[in-house]
């Protein structure tokens, strides 16, 4: 069982006005001060700036895993700001993969069980699961990993199996922040790789925050990110 | 798009994903039951101890084989020190559905050792013509010796203590040379042992006069009613202290249960379960604290409170039960150990079935604490 990727080109992402302040009075913080950005269906989109420009911030609104103080954020036609809050974990569950910057496995899971658990949550019986997820190691090249458990792997193979955890079911958005960080150049680079193959052959949007220029040639688009604002000079590649 | 999950199989995801979590880390997991082991010994022999000596104070009630017990007024338990008048006999066995009516003599004696010093001993005077209220658990010899001149039952547990006795030995109890007729095992209650002579000359002993009744043992006749017979000795006797056997026993458990016991050993049963309590809520909830990260991962990836609730109660749930299962195994083990004739630890089948669900509960409730933190947890925080 999969999920459907979003098809015609209705955007993926649609940002307006988007504002952050944490905490109140004399000590409030605003990290995003009015964001508007557009993310196309299947568009592969790197969000870069620098530390504390409120990437992590804006990432975390749009996977519904942070509330906004003002503006708003249609991910897959649903605005998720004023979504409630009990409706949020079943959307985060069939719509967005998330790939973050450590693996973020469950140590004392298998491998195939830490990607099949996602597609259980879903309701794919377990059988079904388990065979989704060792599928997905394996478009990940971890074949035969599927019964390591995460302590028992490499960095760039632990980053590796979150890919395989972000993507098992193919959800429609994934979102990634510094997935490459914590691996060394060369493994970095194939992480990289491999996850814009993957998105791309599922037709998957990606928003990855990163600092590497060194995987920038992967983007469709690069948008740049400063003191809570996107930088308007922002330009299209590929 | 993709069914909904049926909730209890959404609930079996998470506590297989929760038992796992729970093996995986094999030290936490061994400390934990082993806090559920501990309250579990320490509650059920606190109980058990209890129990045995409770039965201390009631074996002669339940031993002595009378439907009715007369006493003095005012006898909460059975000990020496009481009269009932001598006329109680004739009145109780001429009350319509008494069988039979028993004198019985219970005082305070003691018995000389071989090298000077003397023990002290219960004396107990029995009527041999019916035997209520005789040695009972014999281990050597038996009970008719006490039909021979001058000899006496005695509590094996004690021959050590009184000097060495043997079948045959000759003591001098409360001034009367006595011969050893038999011992018995057990025997044993709060004060000194139980020590059996023929009602005479037990009286002859005590030094008290030939008509000297403590209690009147009854046996009511088949087909009667016990209460009935006890309303009818009561009509009979108003002064006096009328009961069934049961009734005593009861009367016995409560008087020791609401005086000292039940305070003494509630407490510590509570320690036992309050500590057990403490070591499982604080080893959760450290659990959560070292795994917040994969818990805050499970929150983002679309587990709800929900999920991660079956999740800690799963691990809860198999804490009481490995520790339950264990904790029993000890105690049984240990029981069996200490068992002797001075203390029968007495862990009743009710007490082993209510061991798992006071367990349970408090599995459960130590979970609490966890569980706030857990639900407490921003799935954010895996961005951070
Ligand atoms: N919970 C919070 N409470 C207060 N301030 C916060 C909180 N979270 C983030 N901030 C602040 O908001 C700003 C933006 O943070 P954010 O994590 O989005 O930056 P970032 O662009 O991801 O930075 P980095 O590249 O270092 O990850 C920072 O100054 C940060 O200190
Ligand atoms: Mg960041």
């Amino acid at each position: 069982m999969t999920l459907e990727p979003m098809t015609g080109d209705a955007p993926a992402v649609t940002v307006r006005s988007l504002t952050k302040i944490f905490g109140g009075g004399a000590t409030a913080y605003t990290a995003l001060a009015g964001v508007d950005m557009d993310v196309r269906a299947r568009e592969f989109l790197m969000l870069v700036g620098p530390s504390g420009s409120g990437k992590t911030t804006l990432l975390s609104i749009l996977g519904c895993v942070l509330s906004a103080t003002a503006g708003s954020a249609v991910v897959l036609g649903r605005d998720v700001t004023t979504m409630k809050p009990d409706e949020l974990p079943a959307f985060r569950l069939q719509k967005i993969g998330f790939i973050f910057q450590g693996h973020n496995l469950i140590a004392a899971l298998k491998s195939r069980d830490n990607v099949a658990l996602v597609q259980e949550l879903r309701g794919v019986p377990r059988a079904q699961a388990l065979k989704d997820a060792d599928e997905m190691l394996v478009a990940v090249g971890l074949a035969g990993k599927e019964h390591s458990l995460p302590g028992d792997l490499s960095g760039g193979q632990k980053q590796r199996v979150a890919i395989a955890r972000a993507l098992v079911g193919a959800p429609p958005i994934v979102l990634a922040d510094e997935p490459t960080a914590a691996l060394d150049a060369h493994s970095g680079h194939a992480v990289i790789e491999l996850l814009k193959a993957l998105t791309q052959e599922r037709g998957t949007t990606v928003i990855c925050v990163t600092h590497d220029p060194r995987i920038f040639s992967f983007a469709d688009r690069i948008v740049n990110i400063e003191d809570g604002l996107i930088r308007p000079d922002d330009g299209s590649h590929s | 798009m993709n069914t909904e999950l049926p909730p209890a199989r959404r609930a079996m995801v998470m506590m297989r994903v929760g038992i796992t979590m729970m093996l995986k880390d094999r030290a936490r997991f061994v400390g934990t039951v082993a806090g559920v082991v501990f309250a579990v010994v320490l509650a059920a022999q606190q109980l058990g101890i209890m129990f045995g000596l409770l039965q201390k104070n009631t074996m002669f009630v339940d031993s002595a084989a009378a439907d009715i017990w007369i006493a003095p007024p005012g006898t909460e338990l059975f000990q020496p020190g009481q009269r009932v008048p001598a006329s109680t006999i004739d009145l109780a066995r001429t009350t319509p559905g008494v069988h039979l009516a028993s004198p019985l003599v219970v005082g305070g004696g003691t018995i000389k050792k071989p090298d000077g010093g003397n023990e002290g001993i219960t004396l107990i005077g029995t009527d041999t013509s019916t035997w209520l209220g005789g040695p009972w658990n014999m281990v050597a010899g038996a009970r008719e010796a006490i039909l021979q001149p001058d000899t006496m039952i005695f509590e094996t547990a004690d021959r050590e203590k009184f000097g060495g006795l043997n079948l045959e030995s000759i003591r001098e109890v409360s001034g009367h040379l006595v011969h050893v007729g038999g011992f018995t095992w057990g025997l044993i209650p709060f004060g000194p042992s139980y020590a059996f002579a023929e009602i005479d000359a037990a009286r002859d002993m005590l030094g008290a006069a030939s008509n000297r009744v403590d209690y009147v043992l009854v046996t009511v006749e088949p087909g009667m009613q016990t209460e009935e017979v006890v309303s009818r000795l009561k009509a009979r006797m108003p002064d006096l202290k009328i009961i069934s056997g049961p009734d005593f026993h009861t009367a016995i458990v409560t008087n020791l249960l609401k005086n000292q016991l039940g305070m003494s050993f509630g407490l510590s049963t509570s320690f036992g379960l309050i500590i057990g309590l403490v070591i499982v809520a604080l080893s959760m909830f450290s659990s959560v604290i070292d795994n917040l990260r994969e818990f805050g991962t499970l929150k983002a990836i679309g587990c709800t409170n929900r999920d991660l609730t079956a999740l800690v109660l799963a691990q809860s749930v198999a804490y009481a039960v490995v520790g339950s299962l264990v904790g029993l195994f000890l105690v049984t083990r240990m029981a069996a150990g200490i068992r002797s004739a001075r203390l029968v630890v007495i862990t009743p089948a009710w007490l082993t079935g209510l061991v798992p669900i006071v367990m349970l509960v408090l599995c459960l409730l130590a979970a609490v604490l966890a569980l706030y933190r857990v639900r407490k947890l921003e799935p954010g925080m895996v961005f951070r």
